[in-house]
């Protein structure tokens, strides 16, 4: 079934659509910087865009930093929403439950669809990212920490790997949410718009002292501790933690789904 | 094959279906006929498993559904409330992404059964176009390819001509009908008086979420005692007849008479000339009239 | 039904994943029977301990923000991320994380390198005996070994432990002696068997919650090996060297003043000679700084928009939790005095009193070089 869901995603000219959508940022950015030759001032910017400037194959990094605040998780949201409420509006659901298709089953393929997704998108902005930077900016490697010391260019390239898994990984929560939403909605729009609210919310509660009790239950608390992954030595807490916590996204909202739509009447 | 009991289905305080029984066997081809907003289509998704009854139960294959919706249902194809499929997609992608979901479609045999069921229902020459191309009919004639796709021992349809131009509702009567004499049962669920009358062996009507009748077709058409005869001597006609002649008008007089052989003897022996004589059939139509009320679209004031 | 019972499921599952957390850090922390003293006694000898681990520091003191002092606004107004590796007093690595970067002091006995990694410069300095505060004076350790310096066992007593870092740790409180003080009291939890101090709280008079908290979060009592604090400045990287960390510094090396050997009745530090006075002991600090015109007239603006700083005939004043402050107004010729401290605004009153009734004024501002 699994195998389906992404011969569906591929087929999907959609998908196609949104991750070249994606890849504009990054692009657009890699110009202007290349152009001006201005990075960002310190402590202002996305991660590791004022390294590229003299290292252009970090720009990979840079590149999934740009996205992940909101672009990812925005294309995210939109695909996830449409997963079941796509298939209720488009009169499909009802032909794969009588396939028949398990809904829990189905839920889980979904998901697992979504991650491939952004698995997907995560790769090609990374080696559209690789090329522009290698092409248009810095060229002296510089192969340095966050904490200043040398890397290898083997260990770039696996912390690299590893920081592409994270950002990944950390757009489950949201995928989950959104999933979620479109069992309870027939509209894969109302669906995105309300996977997208929470993640404003969260974005903007993470900005609020005020709010410091929630903060670590937030979906948007660790995503970009995968800057830790390129201190040296390797800080894992956060990154243990974001993983951990996408992982509980992903059981309670997936376990909303299931809950509500194990057996949901089928009226679409 | 089909066997609900008791079936129920209330949204709210509205009740869509309420306590209705119903039997198919197999080899029928089972006309379920409706009025808009019967609950026919909500019966359908019950018997599917897309809608859970509110109470009654559902035995597919003498199965207990949705309980066991896994084993029983790679074995019904279905129609529900028209086709719908992925627009991007050709017909061909379609089904193979179709058949790819769940269990019952083998792949080794997939692109075989696929390019048969396209022959079928004559699509043959359009599988590899976008959905999005393609006529009513033609998305029609996709879905019923759908639901034939595993060779399924019952055929759940709804208003599975919906969309075709009268050589396609010919082209479908005769697939289902060949269909069915190779062993498929048929459940056609359908508000086209006509088209069931032509094709079904046994018939249900369904009037605001109740079965008013559940009918054998040859039952519903045996001859109802009466014999219609057509004649230009309709006076001496009556007076010869009296008090049997129970309905007449200009041309014909329906005459109590179960063997209309003997009627015709009786009336060419007193020199009536008859035109035509026949046993009286009632339509379905007419009994179906008979046994509903008026149409749930109306709204009196 | 079946919905019913399966949404239950998912309630309880949330609900148990929700408060799981919290109920584990609701356990009580398994307390011990050391006393005060003890307790106090071992904080003090734990100057000598290795460890390193990630500190989390939380200050809510919003400070007027001026050039000279954007540094100190953030590591006390605002949370702080801290790596730490500590060999000894003189060859430790604290690195100040930030979302995008982090920003590095390593510390070795001729000096101490400043690697910001997001403007790619590495500066070097000397140490200074008088300089601003850094993130390194937040470390727990660090902070309570001032804090404790010369407390006597009469101002401590025993709170209960906390689970800090997973360590069970025992509490002393500190209740500072002299009525100077605007400290109500600092909250310590010491790791029970080395001393070391794992988490500090800073309570201002009259106020419910900490003015500052500093706490590890994972930590590791011992000694770190001698990679962790080793930096050389990576290929193409903008190094170079300054005299002067910051301004505190400066004006303790130049400013051609002598500050009086006690102020506002709190005895003057033996420690510091320049002419930066440093007054008080423990929890009890008062600073006096001589600002030559070009630094205190940016601050005297700044003050002069602050929300809460007030005019007073003899300068401004300002008071962020237990931290006061008096900037004086240019009365001496060519600079102002900055009393900061945690003190009372009376004390720094006083303090004024003291400085206009006798200049210490020896002569002209001078500029030699700065040891190297």
């Amino acid at each position: 079934m699994i195998r389906v869901e992404l011969r569906k995603l591929i087929l999907s000219p959609r998908t196609w659509v949104t991750i070249a959508l994606l890849d504009a940022l990054p692009t657009l950015v890699a110009i202007l910087l290349a152009l001006t030759d201005l990075g960002p001032r310190p402590g202002t910017g996305p991660a590791f865009l004022s390294a590229v400037l003299s290292d252009g194959s970090l720009f990979p990094l840079a590149a999934i930093a740009i996205v992940l605040p909101l672009f990812l998780p925005a294309a995210v949201a939109v695909i996830a929403g449409d997963a079941i409420a796509g298939e209720a509006q488009g009169g499909t659901l009802r032909y794969l439950l009588i396939r028949p298709v398990g809904r829990t089953r189905l839920l889980v393929a979904k998901l697992l669809a979504v991650l491939a997704f952004v698995l997907l998108a995560v790769l090609v902005i990374a080696v559209t990212a690789y090329i522009v930077g290698t092409l248009l900016l810095g060229d002296q490697p510089l192969a340095t920490s966050v904490s200043g010391s040398a890397l290898s260019s083997s260990q770039v390239a696996w912390r690299t790997a590893l920081s592409l898994c994270y950002a990944t990984f950390s757009m489950l929560g949201v995928a989950a949410i959104a999933l979620f939403l479109s069992t309870l909605s027939d509209s894969p729009l109302a669906a995105a718009m309300g996977a997208l609210a929470f993640l404003i919310a969260s974005t903007l509660l993470l900005t609020l002292d005020a709010a410091n009790v929630l903060q670590p239950y937030l979906p948007t608390r660790y995503w970009l501790s995968f800057v830790d992954l390129f201190r040296d030595p390797i800080l894992w807490r956060n990154v243990v933690r974001g993983t951990a916590l996408q992982g509980v996204y992903v059981v309670v909202f997936l376990g909303a789904a299931w809950a509500n739509f194990a057996t949901k009447d089928i009226t679409s | 094959m089909i066997a609900a009991t008791g079936l129920t289905k209330r949204y709210g305080s509205l009740c869509a279906v309420d306590d209705i029984d119903l039997a198919v066997h197999p080899g029928d081809i089972y006309g379920f006929l409706g009025a808009n907003g019967s609950g026919k289509t909500t019966t359908v998704r019950m018997l599917l498993g897309l809608v859970l009854p509110t109470s009654g139960s559902i035995r597919l294959f003498d199965e207990a559904m949705p309980k066991a919706a896994h084993q029983v249902l790679p074995r019904v194809g279905a129609l529900v409330e028209g086709p719908s499929a992925y627009r991007h997609l050709s017909g061909h992608t379609h089904l193979s992404l179709l058949d790819g979901m769940g269990p019952g479609g083998p792949r080794d045999s997939r692109r075989r059964r696929i390019a048969d069921v396209l022959d079928q229902v004559g699509l043959a020459g359009v599988g590899s176009r976008p959905v999005k191309a393609y006529s009513l009919g033609m998305r029609q004639r996709l879905g019923l390819a759908g639901a034939l796709l595993r060779s399924p021992e019952l055929l759940i349809l709804d208003e599975p001509t919906n969309g075709l131009d009268p050589q396609g509702i010919h082209e479908v009567r005769d697939l289902l009908l060949t269909l069915n004499r190779a062993g498929t049962t048929v459940f056609l669920s359908s508000h086209l008086l006509a088209e069931v009358e032509q094709l079904c062996t046994r018939v249900g009507v369904l009037d605001r979420g109740r079965v008013v009748l559940e009918e054998t077709m040859d039952t519903l058409r045996t001859p109802s005692g009466r014999t219609v005869v057509h004649t230009p001597d309709i006076g001496r006609t009556l007076a010869l007849l009296g008090d049997r002649a129970e309905q007449y008008d200009d041309v014909t007089v329906t005459v109590r008479a179960p063997d209309p052989a003997a009627l015709n003897a009786e009336l060419v022996q007193a020199g009536v000339r008859v035109s035509a004589l026949a046993p009286e059939r009632r339509s379905l139509e007419q009994i179906v009239l008979a046994a509903t009320g008026p149409s749930a679209d109306r709204v009196d004031a | 039904m079946a919905t019913i019972r399966r949404w239950c499921v998912v309630a309880l599952g949330v609900a148990l994943l929700v408060s799981l957390p919290v109920a584990i850090s609701a356990l009580p922390a398994r307390d011990s029977e050391v006393s005060a003293e003890e307790l106090l006694e071992k904080a003090q000898g734990s100057s000598d301990l290795s460890y390193s681990g990630l500190i989390e520091s939380v200050g809510s003191l919003r400070l007027p923000i001026s050039d000279h002092f954007t540094d100190v606004a953030d590591l006390f107004g605002e949370r702080t991320t801290m790596r730490v590796w500590w060999r000894g007093d003189d060859d430790w690595r604290v690195n100040r994380l930030s979302v995008g970067g982090e920003t590095d002091l390593v510390h070795d006995s001729r000096g101490t390198t400043t690697w910001d990694y997001e403007s790619n410069h590495a500066t070097r300095t000397p140490t200074f005996d008088i300089r601003l505060p850094q993130a390194s004076d937040l470390l727990p350790p660090a902070l309570a070994q001032r804090l404790l310096e010369d407390a006597e066992a009469a101002e401590v007593n025993r709170i209960p432990a906390a689970r800090v870092a997973g360590i069970d740790a025992p509490g002393l409180r500190l209740d500072p002696s002299e009525a100077q003080s605007s400290i109500d009291h600092v909250d310590l939890w010491l790791d029970p068997d080395s001393g070391l101090p794992v988490r500090v709280s800073v309570f201002g008079l009259s106020v419910e919650a900490p003015a500052l908290t500093t706490t590890f979060l994972d930590v590791a009592i011992a000694r770190p090996s001698e990679s962790s604090t080793a930096f050389s400045p990576p290929a193409g990287v903008d190094s170079h060297f300054a005299d002067f960390v910051d301004i505190a510094a400066a004006a303790n090396e130049f400013a051609p003043v002598r500050p009086p050997r006690t102020l506002a009745g709190l005895a003057r530090r033996p420690t510091t000679m320049g002419a930066v006075g440093v007054y008080g002991r423990g929890a009890t600090l008062l600073i006096a700084l001589p600002l030559w015109d070009r630094a205190a007239d940016p601050l005297r603006e700044q003050l002069a928009t602050t929300p809460g700083a007030a005019k007073i005939p003899s300068g401004m004043t300002l008071a962020v939790g237990p931290l006061n402050l008096l900037l004086t107004g240019t009365a001496f010729e060519d600079h102002s005095w900055l009393f900061v401290g945690t003190v009372t605004p009376a004390t720094l009153e006083r303090a004024t009193r003291q400085v206009f009734a006798h200049p210490p004024s020896l002569g002209h501002w001078v500029v030699t070089s700065g040891p190297r």
